[in-house]
C-alpha cells in the first residue's frame, strides 16, 4: 500500500494562540516532505471535518490530526478501516499544560508532530483474523449458575451445550430444604424453585444437556474450541465458540474444625448436613434421634480465619438465620442460639435478619467459641468475648457449624510438584517450577490443551484470577468466563445475576471473534501479533509471559499463536529479545522511529529530554485530565503512549539512551494482589524487566537514576506534574547524557 | 465450665417485658448508639445497651437487680436515635414496671394490678369496704343540713382504716425494697452495700439533687416533662403536708373541718391541686401526641397519671359542690374520691408510684458503689486506623 499522508493542524481550543502554527506546519512540509498539510481554526467543526473527508476521497490514506487528545472527538475523527489515523495531542499535553508562546512549548509541539509523522509512516491498516465462526456456548456445571447462563444464552438465540458432572442437574440448590426469602418483603422462607429451572433447561431446544459427563479435553481458541465430552463411556466432540465455567464450590472440610467438636461429637454437624436433617421432617439429633430442643449455630466456622478460610463465604449468616426458622417452625418450644463474628446480611436481606430477630426463641450474640464439651445429655458451647461482656456457656442438643465454601477450582490437595504439562510435553520437574498462578494448581474442569496449563489460572484462595474491580467475568483465558461460586462466594440470587452477565460476556466473545476483533478490553482492535518466525530463537519468553496463554508451542518450542485468544496487550512484543513480534499499528520499529524523531538539543543548550512511556489505560488519560485542569509541568518530557507497560521492549531504552535522551520514565498501573493492570501482569513484568535493564545501563556506562518506573491509578492525575518535575530534577543532578553529541 | 456461667434464657420473661411496653426489644442489634447518646449513662458499663441484650435473652435476675434501669429518667434520646427502632427507653420503662409487681408481695396482687381486666375487681374492694363501714355506723344515707363530710364519713372511722392500711403497705414496701436491695447486691457484687454506709454517704446530696430534679434537667430533651413532674411532685407533697397537719390538728388543737377558704392549709392544698392537675394534663397531652421522644404509654403509665388526675379533680370538685351546697352530688363524689385514695394507697407497692422508692434506692446504691459515674461528654471522635478495619 502506498502511503499518502495528510496532516491537519487545528488552531482551536487556544492551540493557535499558544503556538506558531506555521512553524509547526513546516515540520511536516519541510522535514517530512508531506504534500498535504492544512491548518484550520476549528477542525472538529463541520467545515474542518469536511476538509479531511474531501482529502480522503481524493486519495489520502493516512491522516495525521494534530489537535486534541486521541480520547476526545472520536466520533468526528473516525474513518474507514482502510484509513490509518494518527492523533497528535497538542491540546491536553502541550498548550493546556505549558507556557504559551514559549520556545520550549513550541519545541514540544513540533516534536510531537515529528513523532506522530514517524509513526504514521509505518502504520498500516489492520487485516482482521476472521477464522473463528462457531458461536455455540459451552456451559460447564449444571447448578443454578450454569443453568441460568445456559437459559440466558439460549434465550438470546445461541446454541448451548451444558455439561454436568453429576447424574442430574440442580447442584447444591437441589439439596436445600428451603431457601431464604428472595422476594419482598423478605419475610418468609421460600421453596428453592430449582425443579422449574431444571425443566426450563431440559425443555429448551437450544440447550443440549450432558449429565454424568466430564470434559476430557479442550483445545483451540475462542470461536474454534474443540471440546471432547465423555458421557457414559461415550465421547462426543463439540465445536464451541466460548465457554462459561460454573463449576461451583464444595463446603469447607469440617474435619479440619476439630476444635469445634466436629468428628468428635455426633451432634456437631455442618449447615449442609442441617439441610438434610430438615428434609426428614422433625429435626432429630444424630446421636440418639431425640427431637432437638435447643440448637446452637456457630457462624464463621473456619471463615475469616487465616488458618482455615481467610475470606467471608457470603451466605452462611443468611443460611443460619434460615435454619433457625427451620428449628422454631418445626418445634415451637425449641431455642436457637446464633453465635457470630458479625451478622452479614447485605442489602434487602437485612429485612430477613430483622424478621428472625423478632423470633421469641432465637438468641443472638457475638462471640468467639472457645470449645465444645459433652455432658448431661447435651453439648455445652463455651463462648468468649460475648456481647454480655463475659464468658458464657450454652447448652444445646445440636450444634450447627456454619461452614464456608471453597471454589471447586481449588485442588483438593497441592499436586503442585507433580503436575504434568501435557500440552507442552514438559517433565514434572519443570512443571514444579511454574509460578503459583500457572493453572496447574486448579482442579480439573476444562482440561485445556494450553501451553500454560490445563485450567484457569487462580489468584487468591484458589479462585480463578480476574480483574475483580473492572472486568470481573474475564479470566486469564480469553473466551472462558467464570461465574457463580467458583468465581467468588455468592448466594443463589447473586449467582443468577452473575450467570446472566457471564452469558452476555460469552456472547460478546463469539461475536467479537467472528469479526476478528479483540474481546476485551481493546474491543475495537482488529490487529493481532504477527511473528517473523525465521528469526525466532525458541526462547519461550512470549509463550511463558503472555498473561492469557495465547501461545501454544510445537515440539521444537516454536510459538504457535492463537489470535482469538489474544487481548492485544503486546506483552509478548515487550518480551521478545529478537523483536520479531509486531502489530500493524504497534511494533518495536514504530516506537523506535518515534524515539528517533525526537530532536535532542545539544548539551550546551541546557534543554534536557525525557521520554515518558505512559500506559494508555490509566496514566495517559490521567495526563489528559491534568491538562484539562491546567496543571503545568516542565516542557522537556515527550510522552509515548503504550498499550501496556508490559509491551515496552528493552531495546527502546537502549535506542533512546544512545540517542542522547537524558532519562526515561515509565508509568503504569498498580500491580500485586490487588492489581489494576488491565492486562494483569503487564505492569509487574515491566517493573521486573527494568530491574534487569541495569545491565544495559552498565554497558553504556550510565547512571541507574536515568530510569524510573511508577505505578499510578487514573484518579491520581494531580501527582503527574510532580512526578515529571522531580524526575527532571534528578536528571539535572545526574547531568546530561554523555551520548548527546555523538 | 463453671455452672454459674451457663446461660439459660427465659423467653417467658421476655414476652412479659414486651407486653409491658418493651415491644420492640427484639430489634436491637447491639450497635450501642443508645449508650453513646444517653447523657446519664456512665462511661463504665454503660446502659441501656447491656440491658437490651439481657432483655432479649430473658436474663431476668440480672435485669431486676440492675440499678441502671432506675438511673434512666426516660428522656428517650436513645429511642429517638436508635437506628433499629428497638426503643431502649421503652424497654427500661417496661422493666421498671415489671419490677413493681415482681418485688411486692403478694405476687398475685402485682399480676392483677398490671392487668386492666382486674381493675373493676380491685376498685370493688374499697367500695364494698366503705359501704360496710358506712352501713355499720348507720351513715348510709345522705346527711341533712349543711354539708360537712365529717357527718357522712367521720374521721374516727376513716383514720383507723387508713392508718392500718398505711402500716400494712409500709411492711409490704419494706419487704419489697429489701428484696430489691439483695438482688442488686447479688447481681452487681458490689462490696459497699450496708444501708448505713450509703445513707450516711450521699443521701443528703442526692436528696437535694432530686428536689431540684437535677437528673431530669440533664436529660435536656424534654424540659416540659421535667416541669410537669415537678408540678405533680410538689403538689402531692402539699397534699401530704396538709393531710398530716389536719390529722395532727384535729386530735391536738381540735381543728374544725371544713376549714375556711382563707385558712393557710386550705390555700396550700388548693394551690397544690392546681399544680397537680396542670402537671397531669401536660403529661396526658404529651403522651397522646405520641412520638418516639414520648415513648410508649403502657397501661401502668396511664393508670397512674389518670388516677392522680381524677383523685385531685374529685377533691376540688367536691369542694366546689360543697360550697355550692349540692349535697347529694358532693357526698357521692366524696365517696368516690375516698375509694380512689384508698386504691392509690392500697396498691401503691404494685403501681408506678413506687418508682419513687426504687429509684431513690437504686440511685443511692449506684452512687455509693461508684456505678453511676460521670459520663465524659462530647468526646473527640477518634480516627479509626486502617489496620482496625477488618474487611
Amino acid at each position: 500500500m502506498d502511503k499518502k499522508l495528510g496532516v491537519y493542524i487545528c488552531g482551536g481550543c487556544s492551540i493557535g494562540d499558544s503556538l506558531d502554527l506555521d512553524k509547526v506546519s513546516e515540520v511536516a512540509t519541510k522535514e517530512y516532505k508531506v504534500e498535504i498539510c492544512k491548518t484550520h481554526p476549528f477542525l472538529c467543526g463541520k467545515e474542518g471535518a469536511q476538509l479531511i473527508a474531501k482529502d480522503i476521497e481524493d486519495g489520502v490514506n493516512t491522516v495525521v490530526i494534530a489537535a486534541c487528545s486521541p480520547r476526545a472527538q472520536q466520533e468526528i475523527f473516525s474513518y474507514d478501516s482502510g484509513v490509518v489515523l494518527e492523533r497528535v495531542n497538542l491540546r491536553e499535553h502541550v498548550v493546556w499544560s505549558h507556557t504559551p508562546q514559549d520556545e520550549n512549548t513550541q519545541m514540544l509541539a513540533e516534536d510531537y508532530l515529528r513523532m506522530g509523522l514517524a509513526k504514521a509512516q509505518k502504520v498500516f491498516p489492520a487485516e482482521p483474523y476472521q477464522e473463528a465462526i462457531d458461536k455455540t456456548i459451552l456451559v460447564v456445571g449444571g447448578g443454578i449458575s450454569g443453568m441460568t447462563s445456559a437459559v440466558e444464552a439460549a434465550k438470546a438465540g445461541y446454541e448451548v451445550c451444558l455439561v454436568e458432572k453429576s447424574p442430574s442437574l440442580g447442584g447444591w440448590m437441589s439439596k436445600l430444604y428451603k431457601q431464604y426469602p428472595k422476594h419482598p418483603p423478605y419475610q418468609q422462607l421460600e421453596d428453592t424453585g430449582i425443579e422449574a429451572k431444571i425443566k426450563e433447561v431440559e425443555g429448551n431446544p437450544r440447550i443440549k444437556v450432558f449429565t454424568g459427563a466430564e470434559i476430557e479435553k479442550t483445545s483451540g481458541a475462542p470461536g474454534m474450541f474443540d471440546v471432547l465430552v465423555k458421557q457414559n463411556g461415550n465421547q462426543t466432540s463439540l465445536r464451541i465458540g466460548s465457554i462459561i465455567q460454573a463449576t461451583g464450590f464444595r463446603p469447607y472440610e469440617a474435619n479440619n474444625l476439630d476444635h469445634l467438636g466436629f468428628g468428635k461429637y455426633p451432634d456437631v454437624i455442618t449447615n449442609f448436613q442441617m439441610e438434610e436433617l430438615a428434609q426428614q421432617g422433625k429435626i432429630k439429633r444424630p446421636s440418639d434421634g431425640k427431637e432437638v430442643e435447643s440448637v446452637a449455630f456457630i457462624q464463621c466456622a473456619g471463615q475469616r480465619d487465616e488458618n482455615h478460610l481467610p475470606y467471608c463465604s457470603s451466605f452462611c449468616c443468611l443460611t443460619s438465620l434460615k435454619q433457625a426458622l427451620y428449628v422454631t417452625e418445626k418445634n415451637t418450644d425449641a431455642s436457637v442460639y446464633i453465635l457470630y463474628k458479625d451478622i452479614r446480611t447485605p442489602a434487602q436481606y437485612e429485612d430477613f435478619y430483622k424478621r428472625v430477630q423478632e423470633e421469641q426463641a432465637v438468641f443472638f450474640t457475638k462471640g468467639e467459641v472457645e470449645g465444645i464439651s459433652e455432658g448431661g445429655g447435651c453439648l455445652t458451647v463455651e463462648v468468649e468475648d460475648t456481647l454480655l461482656g463475659e464468658k458464657i456457656g450454652i447448652n444445646a442438643d445440636l450444634v450447627v457449624l456454619a461452614v464456608g465454601i471453597v471454589p471447586n477450582s481449588m485442588p483438593e490437595e497441592a499436586k503442585k510438584a507433580t503436575a504434568e504439562a501435557e500440552s507442552s510435553g514438559e517433565k514434572c520437574e519443570e512443571a514444579a517450577e511454574r509460578a503459583a498462578d500457572s493453572g496447574f494448581y486448579a482442579s480439573p474442569a476444562l482440561q485445556l490443551k494450553y501451553r500454560q496449563g490445563p485450567e484457569l489460572p487462580t489468584l487468591k484462595y484458589g479462585f480463578p484470577d480476574s480483574h475483580f474491580i473492572c472486568f470481573p467475568y474475564e479470566t486469564r483465558r480469553t473466551g472462558i468466563y467464570s461465574t457463580g461460586c467458583v468465581r467468588q462466594p455468592e448466594d443463589s440470587a447473586t449467582c443468577i445475576d452473575d450467570a446472566t452477565g457471564a452469558a452476555l460476556k460469552a456472547i460478546q466473545c463469539v461475536e467479537q471473534s467472528s469479526k476478528g476483533m479483540a474481546v476485551h478490553p481493546r474491543t475495537w482492535d482488529q490487529t493481532y501479533p504477527d511473528l517473523f518466525m525465521q528469526r525466532c530463537t525458541q526462547c519461550k519468553r512470549c509463550t511463558e509471559e503472555c498473561p492469557f496463554g495465547m501461545y501454544d508451542e510445537d515440539e521444537k518450542f516454536n510459538p504457535l499463536p492463537n489470535p482469538t485468544r489474544c487481548r492485544r496487550c503486546a506483552i509478548c512484543m515487550g518480551s521478545c529479545p529478537e523483536r520479531i513480534i509486531s502489530f500493524k499499528d504497534y511494533s518495536v520499529d514504530i516506537i523506535s522511529s518515534m524515539l528517533k524523531a525526537v530532536e535532542v538539543p545539544e548539551e550546551d543548550e541546557e534543554k534536557p529530554r525525557v521520554i515518558a512511556f505512559l500506559c494508555e489505560n490509566d496514566a495517559y488519560p490521567a495526563l489528559d485530565v491534568a491538562g484539562i485542569n491546567r496543571l503545568t509541568y516542565n516542557p522537556y518530557v515527550r510522552v509515548i503512549p503504550v498499550r501496556c507497560l508490559g509491551s515496552i521492549n528493552i531495546v527502546w531504552i537502549a535506542d533512546a539512551l544512545s540517542k542522547g535522551i537524558d532519562g526515561i520514565i515509565m508509568i503504569g498501573c498498580n500491580y500485586g494482589d490487588d492489581y489494576q493492570c488491565h492486562f494483569i501482569k503487564g505492569s509487574e513484568l515491566a517493573n521486573y524487566r527494568m530491574e534487569k535493564v541495569q545491565e544495559t545501563l552498565q554497558r553504556l556506562v550510565l547512571e541507574s537514576e536515568r530510569i524510573e518506573v511508577w505505578q499510578l491509578s487514573i484518579s491520581e492525575y494531580d501527582k503527574l506534574p510532580k512526578i515529571f518535575d522531580d524526575f527532571l530534577e534528578t536528571i539535572e543532578r545526574v547531568g546530561p547524557n554523555p551520548y548527546k553529541d555523538f | 465450665m463453671n455452672n454459674r456461667d451457663l446461660i439459660k434464657p427465659d423467653s417467658n420473661f421476655t414476652k412479659e417485658v414486651i407486653g409491658l411496653g418493651g415491644e420492640s426489644l427484639k430489634k436491637c442489634f447491639q450497635c450501642s448508639t443508645c449508650s453513646v447518646v444517653c447523657t446519664l449513662s456512665p462511661d463504665d458499663k454503660p446502659f441501656p445497651r447491656k440491658e437490651m441484650l439481657w432483655a432479649q435473652w430473658g436474663l431476668k435476675d440480672r435485669l431486676l437487680g440492675d440499678p441502671d434501669i432506675w438511673l434512666c429518667h426516660q428522656c428517650n434520646d436513645c429511642t429517638v436515635h436508635c437506628p433499629r427502632d428497638a426503643g431502649p427507653g421503652n424497654v427500661l420503662a417496661a422493666l421498671r414496671n415489671y419490677s413493681f409487681g415482681h418485688y411486692a408481695n403478694p405476687a398475685f396482687l402485682g399480676k392483677a394490678f398490671r392487668n386492666p381486666k382486674y381493675l373493676p375487681l380491685l376498685l370493688l374492694f374499697p367500695v364494698v369496704l366503705f359501704l360496710i363501714l358506712l352501713g355499720a355506723t348507720g351513715n348510709l344515707t345522705i346527711p341533712e343540713g349543711e354539708i360537712v363530710f365529717e357527718h357522712f364519713m367521720p374521721h374516727i372511722i376513716l383514720d383507723p382504716v387508713f392508718l392500718v392500711l398505711t402500716g400494712l403497705i409500709f411492711v409490704i414496701v419494706a419487704m419489697s425494697l429489701s428484696r430489691f436491695w439483695r438482688d442488686m447486691k447479688k447481681s452487681t457484687g458490689s462490696p459497699k452495700s450496708s444501708i448505713t454506709d450509703i445513707i450516711s454517704g450521699s443521701a443528703i446530696s442526692k436528696l437535694i439533687e432530686f428536689l431540684q430534679h437535677k437528673k431530669f434537667y440533664e436529660c435536656g430533651s424534654s424540659r416540659i416533662r421535667m416541669l410537669s413532674h415537678m408540678a405533680i411532685f410538689y403538689g402531692c407533697m402539699s397534699f401530704a403536708l396538709v393531710t398530716a397537719s389536719v390529722f395532727i390538728g384535729t386530735y391536738t388543737v381540735g381543728l374544725e373541718l371544713p376549714m375556711a377558704q382563707y385558712h393557710p392549709l386550705k390555700i396550700i392544698a388548693n394551690l397544690g391541686a392546681i399544680a397537680v392537675i396542670t402537671g397531669c394534663l401536660l403529661i396526658i397531652v404529651r403522651r397522646l401526641s405520641a412520638g418516639k421522644a414520648t415513648g410508649n404509654s403502657s397501661y401502668l403509665d396511664w393508670n397512674l397519671v389518670i388516677l392522680i388526675l381524677i383523685v385531685t379533680s374529685l377533691g376540688i370538685l367536691t369542694e366546689v359542690l360543697r360550697l355550692a351546697d349540692l349535697a347529694t352530688a358532693a357526698y357521692v363524689l366524696y365517696f368516690i374520691h375516698l375509694v380512689l385514695v384508698f386504691y392509690g394507697i392500697a396498691y401503691f407497692p404494685y403501681s408506678k408510684l413506687a418508682h419513687i422508692l426504687y429509684r431513690s434506692l437504686a440511685i443511692l446504691y449506684a452512687d455509693s458503689n461508684n456505678m453511676g459515674g460521670k459520663k465524659t461528654l462530647s468526646p473527640k471522635p477518634r480516627k479509626i486506623r486502617d489496620s482496625e478495619i477488618e474487611i
